[in-house]
């Protein structure tokens, strides 16, 4: 179809942008896997780097600390991700009823969208505060609790507090896809199997959640990807504490590089969760895939 | 006619080839084409016929071949270099811009300056008609006006060779027949070369000076619309061009001294039978029987016998047929005839007095009969 | 289908209940920002401000006093890092879309290009750090320009490389046909033609910077280079004894992308229609 010149050209086009990304994603990638064989520290002396192999893997793939990271941010992405996909779809089912204010609150789970992730984690924060925070008192007013609770200053709940600000931040995006996909389903399809006699749950696990699985699926994928690298919200709220309650593998790596200033361990910690990320990017292009190739069908 | 025969043509394509993958999509194109000349390409969809006009556009690369235009050799050029224009047939035009400086657009590139090119897309205008469009969006055009700005688009740089891609295909069907026209009268008084792509058999009669007929990335034909009309190369020719198309009926015949006796099926009874006295199949020796396939235009199946006139048993003869469906079309009746096989079409006059389910008398004109093999289709 | 009372209830009460979930926690930042201090430290909260306070804007909107100076100069760099970076985005990734939507560039190599921003920064982060450092780039706005450039350029071209591919390609084919070359023809005729996608990309863009805290928070260490989201996660980890004024910044720093959302959404559908009107 090209011509030799259009040929020449498309590497032309992508030049700037090719340059772009391998200054900023590709040359630091290498640099990050050389450094995660090397025992480099950040310091402001220059000091002897040796290469030490593997040094730094077995360390970490034997350190309980960094397993216990990758496990609480395992449960903070499962968790997090899974209420989001509920949540998005029953707010999406009930979006697409005919109601008055139905409009209004299309446009008004937006917000949570909208709000920057840091104004979220500080909002939460204050309204979890042990003494003046709007959850205590609420609870209490409504007589659910009897005495003020420290709920991200407690190990126990700190973690679920993570998880309720980042879902109701994030479980508009799952919904306005949903809620697009669902606009979709043809209502004779729907139809049909209510003269079948098949009941609203039966009708919606048989007909509606097949048709919008696709685009559930590729949104669900890309949220597991953004969860599973979550840092900002555990920054601002609790900075991994209580009692390491909420370290997560990102933060993990934040402190052992500024905080230990140990760039070298540092960077195998950063190549093993690069490499969990990587595979599930790699389901997130399938899904993606498969979602193009059956709308195209 | 002599100084056009020592003249170069303006197109010359020789053993082109185009191929996506394992598909051969045009096989061993050769054409040439002289100054000045309306050559259409014709044929149903998926021939090859916009494939082609694409390569001569240089928008597609081709396999192998080449092409030459005004005597160049352009096979490698790209499309701005080879002095050519182009009318999509969704007509392409520039929706952010000014009818103007759509028109201008070719000069406004290639750095005219601003009098001149405002002199030319003036004179452009003019042509066609659309002095008072030239400050209006595309979006506020009607159908035959956009066409008429992607024509003045094309003009307006005089190239060498002018291309159409089925450029009337987006048009209802009157305004098909007043653009039809327009596009002949701009191509007399310009007297520009014109390679024009239709899937319309009448669109390619009434414009081509010369018509190629393709099929499946091969050319069938080419000739001057009267060539193709009357003496199609093979039963698909004949079957593609003319409305309603030419009626092929299986048959046998058989050489007889000086003339050849066809015996025509009929599924009600006898064979029809007529005489030809013309060359007849050129593969039948004397005394030979074929089966092939007879060719006759519904104008050559009529109702003259009725009107007793003309009858004279040679090129004229007339037969008794048993008329299946009668369709009155205005200024002609159509009469459908089950003949060797076929639905055979007669056009009768308007007026002539039948029906359904009779039997009449059909003159047939056998001076413009054709024969093609039964196997190959090809005409004998 | 007519629903019975049960089920009108039951669907409005959800609802009202959503509703409830979504707008609580935004009115009840709203509230905080006005509400005197004092009513903020009572036990019980008094949920109703006692008076409106709006003394807490005033600070932070004037440049005498730490607060105002701290929230100003950080907005001031996050609209330049933000706007600089989107910008610089589109220029490259709108010819980048081209060659994929129009030059056959290959699918992988886009999945490449957003592979590298759905890994987690922390894969970047140090190299980038010693680099800016030896570089003398740290605290600049304009490094967190180009590492924001990176980071919205695979999404702004696989948003541009999508609107090009429904554009009609016979345009561009007559353009090339009257002589032009790709760029005059993508300057021409494409980026007219595609002003309400790159206008679409450019806020997404604009709000994915806007957003952006791990690298403003490890690139930058003071006013000429912290952005508002590293600010704010000052404010909330400092002494301030008035969450009235964290809650006043979250509000302000809140306002500009929400108000683009909102209208964003009337934007996707208005460039739709604008878009087959043209065509």
């Amino acid at each position: 179809m090209l011509g030799r010149r259009q040929k020449r050209e498309k590497w032309i086009l992508l030049a700037p942008a090719l340059a772009v990304l391998a200054l900023i994603t590709l040359i630091p990638l290498a640099n990050t896997l050389w450094l995660s064989f090397t025992d480099t520290r950040i310091s402001a002396l220059p000091e002897p780097v040796h290469f030490i192999g593997l040094e730094n893997y077995v360390y970490a793939l034997t350190d309980p600390d960094f397993q216990d990271a990758l496990f609480r941010t395992l449960y903070f992405t499962i968790v997090s991700v899974g209420l989001e996909g509920v949540l998005g779809v029953a707010v999406a089912v009930l979006l697409n009823q005919e109601f008055r204010g139905r409009t209004l609150l299309r446009a008004l789970i937006i917000l949570p969208w909208a709000v920057p992730t840091i104004v979220n984690a500080v909002a939460w924060r204050l309204i979890y505060h042990p003494d003046y925070g709007a959850l205590n008192s609420l609870l209490f007013q409504l007589g659910i609790i009897s005495d003020y609770r420290s709920w991200i200053g407690d190990p126990a709940t700190a973690m679920n507090m993570v998880v309720l600000a980042d879902v109701w931040k994030n479980f508009p995006l799952v919904a306005y896809v949903a809620l697009a996909a669902l606009q979709t389903v043809p209502e004779d399809l729907s139809k049909a199997a209510a003269i079948e006699g098949a009941g609203p749950w039966k009708r919606f696990r048989s007909i509606t959640l097949p048709w919008i699985a696709g685009p559930l699926m590729v949104v669900m994928v890309l949220r597991t990807i953004e969860a599973f690298r979550v840092f900002d919200i555990i920054y601002v709220m609790t900075g991994g504490g209580p009692a390491d309650s909420t370290k997560t593998a990102s933060f993990y790596v934040y402190q052992e590089y500024f905080n230990y200033l140990r760039s070298g361990s540092g960077a195998s910690y950063a190549v093993l969760v690069a490499g969990i990320s990587a595979v599930l990017i790699v389901f997130y292009y399938s899904a993606t895939k498969r979602q193009t190739a059956g709308g195209a069908a | 006619m002599n100084a056009a025969m020592t003249q170069d043509p303006i197109l010359k394509i020789s053993s082109l080839q185009k191929r996506y993958g394992d598909v051969d999509v045009l096989k061993d194109i050769n054409l040439s084409m002289m100054p000045g000349e309306f050559l259409v390409l014709v044929g149903p969809s998926g021939c090859g016929k916009s494939t082609l006009l694409s390569c001569i556009s240089g928008l597609t690369d081709i396999s192998s071949g080449t092409i030459h235009i005004a005597g160049k050799d352009r096979t490698n050029d790209e499309p701005a270099d080879r002095d050519i224009a182009m009318v999509f047939q969704s007509y392409a035009l520039f929706p952010n811009m000014s009818v103007e400086r759509n028109i201008g657009f070719g000069l406004e590139v290639r750095k005219v300056n601003e009098a001149e090119k405002k002199r030319k897309v003036a004179e452009v205008a003019d042509l066609l008609k659309i002095e008072h469009l030239l400050h209006r969006r595309p979006a506020e055009l009607s159908g035959g006006q956009r066409q008429r700005v992607a024509m003045g688009r094309a003009l307006v740089r005089e190239p060498k060779l002018f291309l159409f891609d089925e450029p009337l295909s987006n048009l209802d069907a009157k305004l098909r027949v007043t653009m039809r026209t327009e596009i002949k009268r701009i191509h007399q008084t310009t007297g520009a070369s014109i390679v024009y792509v239709t899937h319309d058999q009448i669109e390619a009669m009434t414009l081509a000076s010369r018509i190629v007929v393709m099929k499946d990335g091969v050319v069938q034909q080419i000739g001057t619309p009267q060539e193709i009309y009357n003496t199609p190369v093979n039963a698909f020719v004949a079957d593609f061009m003319g409305a309603p198309s030419m009626n092929l009926m299986t048959g046998t015949a058989t050489r007889e001294g000086d003339h050849v006796r066809l015996q025509i099926p009929t599924p009600e009874g006898p064979p029809l039978e007529l005489v030809d006295y013309g060359p007849g199949p050129k593969t039948l020796t004397a005394g030979g029987t074929a089966e092939l396939i007879i060719g006759l235009r519904p104008e050559a199946m009529t109702d003259l016998g009725m009107r007793a006139s003309g009858i004279d048993g040679r090129t004229l003869q007339s037969a008794d047929c048993l008329l299946d469906v009668v369709e009155p079309a205005g200024a002609d009746t159509y009469a459908v005839i089950q003949l060797g096989g076929t639905e055979a079409v007669a056009r009768l006059s308007a007026d002539a007095p039948v029906a359904a389910g009779q039997r009449v008398p059909i003159a047939f004109d056998l001076s413009k009969i054709s024969y093609f093999d039964i196997a190959s289709g090809n005409r004998i | 289908m007519k629903r019975s009372l049960v089920q009108s209830i039951l669907l409005y009460g959800c609802a009202l209940l959503l509703a409830a979930f979504t707008a609580g926690p935004l009115l009840w930042l709203a509230v905080m920002s006005i509400s005197a201090p004092t009513d903020l430290t009572a036990v019980p909260l008094h949920w109703i401000p006692s008076q409106l306070d709006f003394s807490r804007y005033a600070a932070l909107l004037s440049l005498d006093g730490g607060n105002g100076e701290r929230f100003l100069s950080a907005l001031r760099n996050s609209i330049l890092t933000a706007g600089g970076a989107t910008a610089a985005a589109l220029l490259l990734a709108i010819p980048a879309a081209y060659a994929f939507s129009r030059r056959q560039a290959s699918m992988v190599l886009l999945f490449a290009f957003l592979a590298t921003i759905m890994m987690p920064p922390i894969t970047y982060v140090l190299p980038l750090y010693s680099t800016f450092s030896s570089l003398g780039l740290l605290n600049h706005t304009v490094t967190l320009i180009i590492v924001y450039t990176a980071m919205l350029l695979p999404f702004a071209t696989w948003l541009m490389k999508a609107n090009i591919d429904v554009l009609p390609v016979e345009v561009e084919q007559a353009a090339f046909m009257e002589g032009a070359g790709t760029a005059y023809t993508i300057r021409q005729v494409v980026l007219p033609l595609a002003l309400p996608a790159i206008a679409a990309t450019a806020m997404l863009s604009f709000l994915v910077a806007w957003d952006e805290f791990f690298y403003a928070l490890i690139f930058t260490n003071d006013l000429s280079a912290k952005t508002l989201p590293v600010a704010i996660a000052d404010f909330s980890a400092g002494r301030v004894t008035d969450y009235g004024v964290i809650a006043s910044v979250g509000v302000l720093a809140t306002l500009p992308p929400a108000i683009l959302a909102i209208a964003f959404q009337k934007f996707i559908v208005s460039g739709l229609v604008a878009g087959s009107v043209k065509g």
